[in-house]
């Protein structure tokens, strides 16, 4: 052991706690693992995949981008404002709803089209990548409505970072599966 | 991190979203070079929301982990999309 009590471990050099961390990490790699296999399939069929791609909504996803990234400002902005934390967080929430209702537009629009999951691989991929994304938006809005009735410190910046790893997923898997062509 | 660095932040990330849809509008034959501009964007958006939001810049034995991590992600997606 090199490390005495007296001597700050390196993981106390993070903020909040190490198992939210472990989950970002986590999640991190399942959708990166997963939008690599996307162009990793994709290497196969790149024509059949834009032919696919051109039937997404590109602007929905933009704005859906914006949407997020202002939500988790406000998440973040809850963490560091103390006494407007549920104003804040409502803002968050409210983002995080029209996120999710963008989304249902998304699929209401493919679904009408006669677009599902089983339509080609590059459908049965956004369907996948997209839907656990939209599920895990839908986790932080109850961990949210959880934090309005039990708020303390420790848990609202728990639930923020949870928020923010939502985040960070979107940023990187809307250009690869909206852009890339 | 105090309110004005989340401010900057929340600027900064949405003017990257903003210069890759204005990217994807006006450039529709995409090719090699707004491929390898989406994802830098894309990443400078991750890296933003991971040292602003998630307070890593006040962790200096995580940061360089985690932009090593974001850029060779962005660097193996380049690749997989260039062997197509």
């Amino acid at each position: 052991m090199s490390d005495t009590p007296d001597q700050p471990h390196v993981l106390d050099e993070l903020p909040g706690d190490l198992m939210i961390w472990v989950l970002i990490v986590s999640e991190l790699l399942v959708f990166g693992a997963g939008l690599l296999a996307f162009l990793g399939v994709r290497a196969m069929d790149p024509v059949g995949f834009a032919a696919d791609q051109d039937n997404l909504n590109r602007v929905a996803g933009a704005v859906n981008t914006i949407v997020l990234v202002t939500s988790g400002y406000c998440a973040a902005r809850a963490v560091h404002t103390a006494q407007h934390f549920r104003a804040w967080l409502s803002g968050a929430m409210a983002l995080g709803a029209v996120f999710l209702v963008v989304k249902w537009y998304e699929y209401a629009e493919k679904a009408r089209h006669g677009i599902g999951i089983e339509t080609s691989d590059f459908f049965t991929f956004y369907y996948l990548l997209t839907g656990f994304h939209a599920m895990h938006v839908f986790a932080g809005l109850v961990i949210f409505a959880l934090l309005m009735r039990w708020p303390s410190e420790r848990n609202l910046e728990g639930g923020a970072m949870f928020w923010h790893m939502v985040d960070l997923v979107w940023v990187l898997l809307f250009p690869i599966i909206y852009l890339v062509r | 991190m105090n309110t004005s660095q989340l401010n900057r932040a929340w600027i900064l990330l949405v003017g990257l979203s903003l210069g890759t849809t204005l990217l994807a509008q006006f450039v529709p034959n995409a090719g090699m070079a707004f491929v390898a501009m989406v994802l830098v964007l894309s990443a400078l958006k991750a890296r933003v929301i991971l040292m602003d939001y998630l307070c890593l810049s006040q962790a200096p034995g995580f940061r360089g982990g985690f932009t090593t991590f974001l850029a060779g992600f962005v660097t193996l997606a380049f690749v997989l999309y260039a062997i197509a």
